[in-house]
This record gives structure tokens, C-alpha cells and sequence, in this order.
């Protein structure tokens, strides 16, 4: 049974845990907004780069670009962007369990002959699958602590150099897609090879007469990386955003949760404290009874 | 006025959004200007120079990576990787940069990566071309 000082400890460390709790709900918070304006001002970009894309693929026809070229998937490169930091829910679980599975769904066959290799971004991710049986290529831990897009177009080069040797056949991007502050949405993308552009979606620009220069196809050839940088770093930043998302609706539970410990412990240490008194005042008067009738 | 509109958008904002007279950009197949009434271009850009002329007629200078020119209807569009101000050009960080890829250029190591060297060398030297127009 927790005596009365138990319990008044008990009291102060759950209010302690609370304040923590709190700061770090209130830090997520200021994060994730810069994060959003992040993702808001990236979105021009990745949306005029698809459009001049589109039509021009559309004009001209063709798709002959080596980044396009699908080939029969034999080496798979798995990209899975978690978070470096805990204490945010089950977002990286859920991220991790959801490229688990595609692994061992779709590349079956890849995995036995030891042709899916990782990417991770992010420290949570690499814990969990370095602990495994996988094989991780690259470790790109403690990224979002400075999120610069010179990350993203790295990577994305070193991927195309790999895609064109012929390394790798097939990549795809395993991340939480910011929806809202309270919701993220497990999302698998292809980042390699790129599929062709959704013929429904094409704006009708084709009589605009340009003046292509160089010529159409070497501007197809030096925008689709510039795709695919968008589209990575698009990703790190979505991902980045629906952890402070994640975090901040776990910390708030968490506060909330400490406020019910406490005042479930507060009545406990009264009930205690009174029954108690009432001890208490039951031997004072038995002994003064005592004493009168001695 | 003759004036056109013009858009740079960057991965991580718009940077500019205005009106202005002309534009000069580094064009893959050389470097060249937009004026009012431009015959509709998609061009890709090199490493270099950008300049902008305002409706104040005064001339402003950025420097960028590379990336896509789009202009139609007195509407251009440029889509860069990176845009630098001579403001935020660190001239050593430059120059450091600059040393760094001639050593690695003038270096006998079979696993270079020679277009990467070549374009950090270009980069770095558009920096400091830049930054001394300016200064």
C-alpha cells in the first residue's frame, strides 16, 4: 500500500513529465509551421516543372530517355524516409511496417538473391532494418536537423548514376505524405524508372510554336532530373512535416494523459490523507476514553 | 510600357515575381535576352549570369546553377535550382570551393567523377565572377 508520501512523489514526477511533454508539443508546433510554409513554397516549383514536362513529352512524342527505361526488375532500391528523432507515435512504425510488407509482398523474388537494397533517411528507419536482415546501402541519418535541398539532389544523382550503370532497376520512395496536423498517409512512390506522364492530365499547349533550344530533346534530358530532385526533396520535406505533425498530436495526448494521472492520483492522496486523519482522531478519542474512565 | 512579367521559382520559394523590362539568361547554346514581345522559347539553362533590368531601368545581377526557361506571351517563367544574390555570395567559401575542384580535377584518381568536378569548378568560378562585377 503507497503511503501518503509515495503518492505525493508520484504527483511531482508525473507533473514534471507533463511539463516536458508540453515543451515539446509546443516546439513541434512552432516547427511544423515553418515545415508547411516549406512544403508551400516548394510546390510551384514541382508543379511548373511538371507542366513544361508534360507538354513537352506530349508535343514531341517520345520518351527515349535512359531515365525512362523500364527493365525487368531485378534490383530493387527501397528508399524509406522515417524520422531521426522518437517520441512521435507510430509514425515511424508505421512507415517501417509498410515497407516491410511491400518488400516481402512484391520483391519476394529480389530478396532472395540479395537484389533490394535500402536507403534510409532518417536515424529510425536504419535502427530498425540494420537490426535485421536486410542490406542497407546508405545511411543518411540526422538530415532533418539541416533539411537542404542539396541533399535531395544529391542523392537523386548518385541514384541516376546507379540506375544507368545498370545497379539498380527500379526505386521507390517509402514516406508519410503530410496531409494534415493530425494525419499522414503512408505513400509509395516511384522514383525510378519515371513512368510516363498521365496522358489525361496533359494540357492541350501543343499549338503554342516554340523555339526549343537547345532542342526538345536534350531539354527533356536536363529537366528529368530536375524532376526527380523535386520529387525527392518534395518527399523529405512532406515527411519531415508529418513528423512534427505526429509529434506534436502525441505530446498533446501525452499532456492530456498526465492530467488525468494527476488528478486520479490527487484524489487517491486525499481519500488517503483523510482516512488518515480520521485514524488519527479514532486514537486520540479511544485513549481519551480510556483515560476518563481509568 | 513594354514591360513583361516574369516569374523565378526556386525549390524553396518564389523568388521573384514582377515586372520588368528585359531578362538576359545563360542559355545552353549561348547566353540571351528576353525583351518585350519575344517569339515563345523553352530553353535550358547552363551555369552563369542572370540579369534582370526593372522598370526602374536599373540592373540587377543573380547567379544560378542551371535550370529551364519558359516565355510566352510576354510571360517568362524560369525554373532554377539555385538563385544567389552578389549580397550572398561568400566569396571564400567560393574560392575554397573553386581550390578544391581543380585539385580534384588535376588529380590522377580513376574514380573521379569528372562532370561533377567540372561543374563545381564552373559554379564556384561564376561566384567569384560575380561577386568582383558587383563589388
Amino acid at each position: 500500500m503507497a503511503t501518503l508520501r509515495d503518492i505525493k512523489r508520484r504527483i511531482v514526477g508525473v507533473k514534471n513529465t507533463q511539463q516536458i511533454t508540453k515543451a515539446m508539443k509546443m516546439v513541434a508546433a512552432a516547427k511544423l509551421r515553418r515545415a508547411q510554409d516549406n512544403i508551400v513554397s516548394a510546390r510551384p516549383y514541382s508543379r511548373m516543372i511538371r507542366k513544361i514536362l508534360n507538354n513537352l513529352l506530349a508535343v514531341s512524342k517520345i520518351a527515349e530517355n535512359p531515365l525512362t527505361e523500364k527493365r525487368n526488375a531485378e534490383k530493387i532500391a527501397v528508399i524509406i524516409i522515417t524520422s531521426d528523432r522518437g517520441l512521435c507515435g507510430s509514425f515511424n512504425m508505421n512507415i517501417i511496417r509498410e515497407a516491410e510488407d511491400m518488400i516481402k509482398q512484391e520483391y519476394k523474388a529480389q530478396i532472395e538473391t540479395g537484389n533490394v537494397v535500402l536507403y534510409c533517411f532518417g536515424k529510425k528507419g536504419y535502427e530498425y532494418f540494420s537490426k535485421r536482415d536486410f542490406k542497407i546501402e546508405g545511411n543518411y541519418s540526422g538530415v532533418f536537423s539541416e533539411l537542404k535541398f542539396e541533399v535531395a539532389s544529391k542523392f537523386v544523382n548518385s541514384m541516376i548514376h546507379k540506375f544507368s550503370k545498370k545497379e539498380i532497376d527500379k526505386a521507390v520512395i517509402v514516406y508519410n505524405k503530410f496531409k494534415s496536423v493530425i494525419q499522414h498517409d503512408k505513400t509509395i512512390e516511384q522514383l525510378l524508372p519515371i513512368e510516363a506522364a498521365d496522358e489525361t492530365k496533359i494540357e492541350n499547349n501543343a499549338e503554342v510554336d516554340y523555339i526549343y533550344e537547345p532542342d526538345k530533346i536534350s531539354i527533356i534530358n536536363s529537366l528529368l532530373p530536375k524532376y526527380l530532385n523535386s520529387i525527392m526533396w518534395q518527399a523529405l520535406i512532406e515527411s519531415y512535416a508529418a513528423e512534427l505533425g505526429a509529434r506534436m498530436t502525441a505530446m498533446d495526448m501525452a499532456t492530456e494523459n498526465a492530467k488525468e494521472l494527476i488528478r486520479t492520483l490527487n484524489i487517491t492522496y486525499n481519500k488517503e490523507r483523510q482516512a488518515s486523519i480520521t485514524k488519527e482522531i479514532l486514537e486520540i478519542v479511544s485513549g481519551a476514553d480510556a483515560l476518563k474512565n481509568g | 510600357m513594354k514591360e513583361i512579367h516574369l516569374e523565378i521559382v526556386t525549390p524553396s520559394k518564389m523568388a521573384f515575381n514582377g515586372e520588368i523590362l528585359s531578362v538576359k539568361v545563360p542559355g545552353t547554346k549561348g547566353s540571351f535576352q528576353i525583351l518585350f514581345n519575344h517569339a515563345p522559347i523553352l530553353s535550358s539553362l547552363e551555369i552563369g549570369m542572370i540579369k534582370i533590368v526593372d522598370v526602374e531601368n536599373k540592373a540587377s545581377y543573380f547567379s544560378t546553377s542551371g535550370g529551364t526557361l519558359e516565355a510566352k506571351n510576354n510571360n517568362v517563367i524560369l525554373l532554377v535550382e539555385s538563385l544567389e544574390s552578389p549580397e550572398e555570395i561568400n566569396l571564400k567559401r567560393a574560392e575554397e570551393s573553386m581550390q578544391r575542384a581543380k585539385e580534384r580535377l588535376s588529380s590522377k584518381n580513376a574514380n573521379l567523377d569528372q562532370v561533377r568536378a567540372e561543374n563545381s569548378l564552373k559554379r564556384a568560378l561564376n561566384r567569384i565572377k560575380l561577386y568582383n562585377k558587383i563589388k
